[in-house]
């Protein structure tokens, strides 16, 4: 359904995007994955048209987006970083306007306004004016303008930011229901939030995609180097000699104590080993209750680390 | 385009900017009717509409200064530039908007028409024309004031910016008899002209063959058209700066007459301002 290609983006000699290629299918949720500025807003600007690739095009539905801008603006639903909102309209009358310059016929919309407020739950504060919102309706109110017209399109731009977490859950569940009749894309800088909506990720870094798969590859990809946080009731020099002995043990190292009589670790097992139940097996036989095992998340930058120092192992191969 | 303009009018109307343009139309037309017409028992309706003229050029800026500059600073025009509207739509909704909000101000001032018609003796036509006049004019200063704001986000700076352009244009007129009218300075000024084109065109291309050939031949013309025809250069400044000079046009309207060459003259200024701005905004996806 859209299809990026080579698209860079220069800002005078700063190269924001480098050369980037992606593809997305009809009804997948893609998720732009990667840190502060690192390209994720400028590739949605540029495929909704609001921005335009130094180089590189981008085609929806074989449609260039400079070419036909109408046709294709018109089945773009776009979220941006910042929800797009007049201050000093009501909610009410901001999404009418939004109808209007859709070209949305006014009766169309009436049915349609209805379904929209009630999936993203602005109800209750329909006619109080957008300024006075706060941030978690404000953002819904962006969702919302997003919905109408019920484009086949949606791009969100990091949709949870700013939200508490009820909210966040609320509005991944519904992005996950929106998935089954719109092709999404959202950008996000948090891992958990794309793996828990997303049928594919897109991990971008300096401008460059430097990932593409699904979380489940992502995340198994990632488990190699996982590590494991582990609390044992005893003494820090019998525990210490038990853990030694491990097979694929990679490192280990003390992190001191925060529960009396029990000592922390953290374990760093070798790369594609699944070290948790060698652990088990040793601490029982040793008389070692295990208090607590749980793998350490992975944080984004880990995973940045991880995908940088694997391209460059390649390299030197 | 009908939805743009809608939503302007009505924020004009929403925030305060809109009631401190009328007010401070208001209250300094109502000055100058009471002192110059009232008082003086003057029944010249035509003098108190050339004496209010350049009341414009400190308020219209109060009109247009956040037409696009806001737009930008609380990133809406994300939403406008990325729906199917086209960006001629965009501008041209907010131009009409800020020109009707214009004609209501000016509206009010029908009283005071009024009052002469009932006191003393008021001359249709030559009012008529004063206003539509008035319409046009407006609608270039609102041109040029909605172009500064599309070149800014600070509100402010757009204001500013656009009460400057406006009072060169005013000080054009009295440039223009000041300026030196004989045919010496004429070829000067169109050499430094030359000169200037040539050095844009550098600045913006960095080829350095092409605006070396450009300054050649442009100063080829311009020694052409002086032995050709030595009368061309005389008054050439004068007549130049005449072309921007916005006011002077007006007194023609002012005494009744609704002159073709005017009234196109008004339209095409604000018609190459408005695509100025869709340029400007265009252009802004690029960089």
């Amino acid at each position: 359904m859209i299809r990026g290609e080579n698209l860079t983006k220069r800002y005078g000699k700063h190269c924001a995007l480098d050369a980037v290629n992606f593809s997305v299918r009809q009804g997948e949720i893609l998720g732009f994955l990667g840190p502060n500025g690192a390209g994720k807003s400028t590739v949605m600007n540029i495929i909704t048209g609001y921005l335009s690739a130094t180089e590189g095009d981008v085609w929806i539905n074989d449609l260039n987006v400079l070419e036909h801008p109408r046709e294709v603006k018109k089945c773009i639903g776009y979220l941006p970083e910042k929800p797009p909102l007049y201050p000093d309209m009501t909610v009410r009358e901001y999404l009418r306007f939004v109808a209007e310059i859709k070209g949305i016929k006014k009766k169309a919309f009436e049915a349609e306004r209805e379904k929209i407020q009630e999936l993203v739950k602005i109800g209750d504060v329909r006619d109080r004016l957008i300024g006075n919102l706060s941030k978690g309706y404000q953002q819904r109110v962006g969702l919302a303008q997003a919905l109408i017209g019920s484009p086949p399109l949606l791009i969100l731009d990091e949709p949870t930011v700013g939200l508490d977490p009820k909210q966040i859950l609320e509005i991944r569940n519904l992005i996950r229901s929106l998935g089954k009749e719109h092709t999404i894309i959202l950008s996000s800088h948090i891992l958990p939030e794309v793996s828990a909506v997303c049928g594919r990720v897109l991990i971008i870094n300096k401008g460059r995609i430097v990932a593409s798969d699904s979380p489940e590859n992502l995340s198994q990809r990632l488990m190699g180097t996982g590590k494991i946080m582990l609390r044992l009731s005893g003494e820090e020099s019998r525990a210490r000699s038990v853990l030694e002995k491990l097979e694929g043990l990679n490192r280990l190292s003390c992190t001191g104590s925060s529960e009396e009589g029990s000592i922390d670790f953290l374990i760093e097992a070798e790369k594609e080993t699944d070290i948790r139940e060698r652990i088990f097996f040793a601490c029982a036989e040793n008389g070692l209750p295990i208090l607590m095992m749980r793998p350490v998340d992975m944080s984004l930058e880990d995973i940045f680390l991880h995908l940088t120092t694997d391209e460059k192992l390649k390299e030197l191969e | 385009m009908q939805a743009v303009f809608k939503r302007e009018l009505r924020a004009y109307f929403l925030s305060p900017l809109g009631y401190i343009f009328l007010s401070i139309f208001l209250l300094i037309t109502g000055i100058f009717f009471t002192t110059g017409n009232l008082i003086s028992g003057n029944s010249r309706y035509l003098s108190f509409l050339g004496s209010i003229l350049f009341i414009f050029i400190f308020i219209v800026p109060l009109l247009t200064m956040r037409l696009l500059s806001d737009e930008k600073q609380k990133k809406t025009d994300q939403l406008l530039l990325t729906s199917p509207l086209g960006i001629p739509e965009i501008v041209v909704g907010k131009f009409l908007a800020a020109l009707t909000f214009f004609c209501i101000g000016l509206a009010v001032t029908f009283l005071y028409a009024l009052v002469i018609a009932l006191h003393g003796e008021l001359d249709l036509w030559e009012t008529l024309g004063g206003y539509i006049g008035f319409i046009l004019l407006g609608g270039t200063f609102i041109s040029v004031g909605l172009f500064i704001s599309g070149l800014t986000e600070n509100q402010i700076t757009a204001a500013i910016t656009s009460f400057a352009a406006l009072l060169a244009m005013w000080l054009v007129n009295i440039l223009q008899n000041a300026v030196p009218s004989d045919a010496a300075s004429g070829l000067v000024f169109s050499g430094l002209m030359v000169a200037a084109a040539a050095l844009w065109f550098y600045l913006i291309t960095r080829n350095r063959i092409v605006s070396a050939a450009l300054l050649v031949l442009g100063a080829a013309i311009v020694f052409l058209i002086h032995f050709l025809d030595p009368e061309f250069y005389v008054g050439l400044i004068g007549k130049i700066l005449s072309w921007f000079s916005l006011i002077d046009r007006y007194r023609r309207f002012s005494t009744g007459i609704v002159s073709l060459q005017d009234t196109v003259y008004y339209l095409s200024f604000m018609i190459f301002f408005l695509y100025l701005t869709v340029r400007t905004l265009e252009k802004r996806r690029w960089n």
